[in-house]
């Protein structure tokens, strides 16, 4: 067992991490419980918006630019697909609604692989101007990205949880995971909330793909991959709760960088999210019963 | 019947005596490849198609048929089919351990867990590598410069021969499956896909069938590890990314899922047409895409897939050009409208 000095680092670029994750896992929950879409594609547009935003910095384009251009490309990917393809699998299972956006990730993925070949070991990064100014607590060294990804992950848990509390759109959008025909028949524009709710959640795969970008590669496998991780803490919180999304978004985050010290186990370190995802739902599903409300099924 | 029984057997008499004599070393290796995701295919297709079960992480099934073929291989002198058996046999023992308890899940939840489970296989597998002749349980020498080839069956030592064996594995394969379908493991299949609360009701043990599928699913796919293992000579963890688990689900949909001419059109989709487009120096990527909207295409209008989609659009055109035949030789009768 390594010292505890060797470990400090690690919790404050895991609970960046975890911020990170957290507020993909909120992006993800809100969709899923307005529309019934699991976006598995979010790791992707928030690779094609990053990389997208690489180009404009080669090509001479200041950072603010390119760093909106990141979020508009990734939200008006989502919104676009969401009007197209929202509709027409609406009444579907959840499951055939998931899988579909695995079809869109694999079109952002060969496209992405197509525009931004990743031969001949050429790295392509995002360096964001906060990444080398810091400060430092107890004698660990913390720059303002890190300070960014926690504090992102906390304010924009906060703010959804206010929204879907206090807010018109947000209560349709609560309404709508209730039960969508009687939202409707109520006079509630479906369709308008809906909107919302993706361009909301690709604004937020914009904000992840470029502080990912950042803290761990600008790479489209990975980006598009590391959405498997917040989508681990939104299984824990069983689709449903942001708090407890964030809560495991947190845990997951700490326990992948807390690992990473210890020799024997850092070559397993990526496992973390599967792992405990997969054993929270187990337990989880001890307690299930056949019956069960129509939406979960 | 008789005649479709006709063409089945002429077109295998083709598949194993016609493509190594007329197809150049490149594709019948190709050819290969594409008998053994067939294989895969099956499996994922039985799991989706007839059970309603969507898993995404068979590439993984798969890479632990062929580890464990591979280290069995190397392990022993057994001959091939006793090889491929054990592969299949502790393939199975593996999924139905990891799915006793992920089957109290169901639909989406039930898939992200095999996602999960995928992703996590693969870094096991990363770590630990495949054997390459090496000692001790896990058979890796890290610092073999020349590491020795997984040995081929005696009977097919040269590729083309190895393609007939894989075809051959493959044709036994899709019996099993084909005599699972027709007899009660299908019918109990069918009713749990309908409704599960009325297989219950009907007293089906739909936890022990759904298990024999996800057994029957998993040993076909290890039996492919082990076809796989042989046709590739050396194994990396690298040729089994968690990525090709989704590309392998859209082209399992492409090709459809309720029938068994399915598979085999996923695993061209999946392994020929890479190859053709290589030979023709076109981006794998273009492939990726249009992978993507065949299954935005296939879940919004044509559940079947292709193998369902295409006979009926060929009987449509069929329809239209006899009518059109039909009408023709009268232009001066003037046509009821």
């Amino acid at each position: 067992m390594p010292p505890w000095s060797d470990f400090e680092p690690f919790i404050v670029s895991g609970l960046a991490l975890g911020g990170v994750y957290a507020l993909s896992g909120v992006g993800l929950v809100v969709l899923y419980r307005a529309t019934g879409v699991l976006y598995l594609a979010f790791g992707a547009v928030g690779a094609m918006g990053a990389l997208v935003a690489w180009s404009l910095v080669q090509a001479g384009a200041p950072g603010w630019i390119s760093w909106l251009v990141c979020i508009a490309v990734a939200a008006l990917i989502t919104l676009g697909y969401g009007l197209l393809f929202g509709p027409p699998l609406s009444k579907r299972d959840p499951l055939v609604k998931a899988v579909a956006t695995l079809g869109l990730t694999l079109v952002l993925y060969g496209v992405m692989d197509l525009l931004w070949t990743t031969s001949g070991g050429e790295a392509r990064s995002i360096t964001l101007p906060t990444d080398n100014s810091g400060f430092t607590v107890a004698s660990i060294q913390v720059n303002w990205t890190q300070v960014i990804g926690l504090a992102a992950g906390v304010v924009i848990t906060a703010a959804t949880g206010a929204f879907l509390r206090y807010t018109n759109l947000g209560t349709a959008m609560r309404a709508m995971a209730n039960d969508r025909e009687i939202t409707a028949t109520l006079g509630v524009p479906v369709r308008k909330v809906e909107a919302a709710a993706w361009l909301g959640c690709g604004v937020l795969a914009g904000v992840a793909g470029l502080l990912l970008a950042d803290m761990v590669a600008l790479d489209a496998t990975t980006l598009t991959f590391l959405v498997v991780s917040s989508l681990a803490a939104v299984l824990i919180a069983r689709l449903r709760s942001i708090a407890l999304t964030f809560a495991a978004a947190i845990v997951i985050g700490l326990v992948h960088d807390l690992i990473t010290p210890i020799t024997s186990l850092t070559n397993y370190r990526d496992m973390t999210p599967f792992v405990l995802a997969a054993v929270a739902l187990l337990v989880v599903s001890r307690r299930q019963v056949m019956s069960r409300s129509r939406e979960e099924a | 019947m008789r005649i479709r029984a006709a063409v089945i057997v002429a077109l295998l008499a083709f598949v194993l005596f016609g493509i190594p004599q007329l197809f150049s070393l490149y594709y019948v290796d190709t050819m290969t490849e594409v008998a053994v995701y067939s294989i895969v295919a099956l499996g994922l297709g039985v799991l989706v198609g007839r059970v309603g079960l969507v898993s995404l992480g068979q590439v993984a099934v798969l890479a632990i048929g062929a580890w464990s073929a591979a280290r069995l291989l190397f392990a022993t002198t057994q001959p091939y089919p006793v090889v491929l058996i054990e592969a299949g046999l502790i393939t199975m023992v593996a999924g139905v351990v990891i799915g006793l308890p992920a089957l109290r899940l169901r639909g989406l939840y039930l898939a992200l867990i095999t996602l999960m489970l995928a992703g996590a296989i693969t870094i096991v597998l990363d770590t630990i590598n495949f054997p390459n002749g090496g000692r001790g349980f896990l058979g890796y020498n890290g610092s073999a410069i020349t590491p020795p080839a997984i040995r081929l069956p005696s009977i097919a030592a040269s590729d083309k021969a190895y393609f007939q064996y894989s075809v051959v594995v493959a044709i036994v394969m899709f019996l099993l499956v084909f005599a699972h379908i027709r007899t009660r493991p299908g019918r109990a299949w069918a009713a749990i896909r309908q409704s599960e609360p009325a297989a219950l009701a009907t007293g089906i043990n739909v936890t022990l069938y759904k298990l024999w599928a996800l057994a029957l699913a998993s040993f076909i796919t290890g039996v492919a590890g082990g076809l796989l293992a042989g046709a590739s000579h050396y194994l990396y963890s690298i040729d089994f990314p968690a990525q090709n688990s989704i590309i392998l689900l859209g082209v399992v949909l492409m090709g459809g899922v309720y029938s068994m001419w399915g598979a085999v059109v996923a695993a061209l989709l999946y392994q020929f047409l890479p190859a053709l487009l290589q030979n023709w120096g076109v981006s794998a990527d273009w492939l990726t895409i249009l992978f993507g909207l065949g299954v935005l295409q296939v879940l919004t209008t044509a559940p079947a897939g292709l193998a369902d989609q295409v006979p009926k659009d060929l009987a449509r055109l069929g329809r239209l050009l006899r009518r059109r035949l039909a009408r023709a030789p009268a232009p001066a009768g003037g046509d009821p409208p």
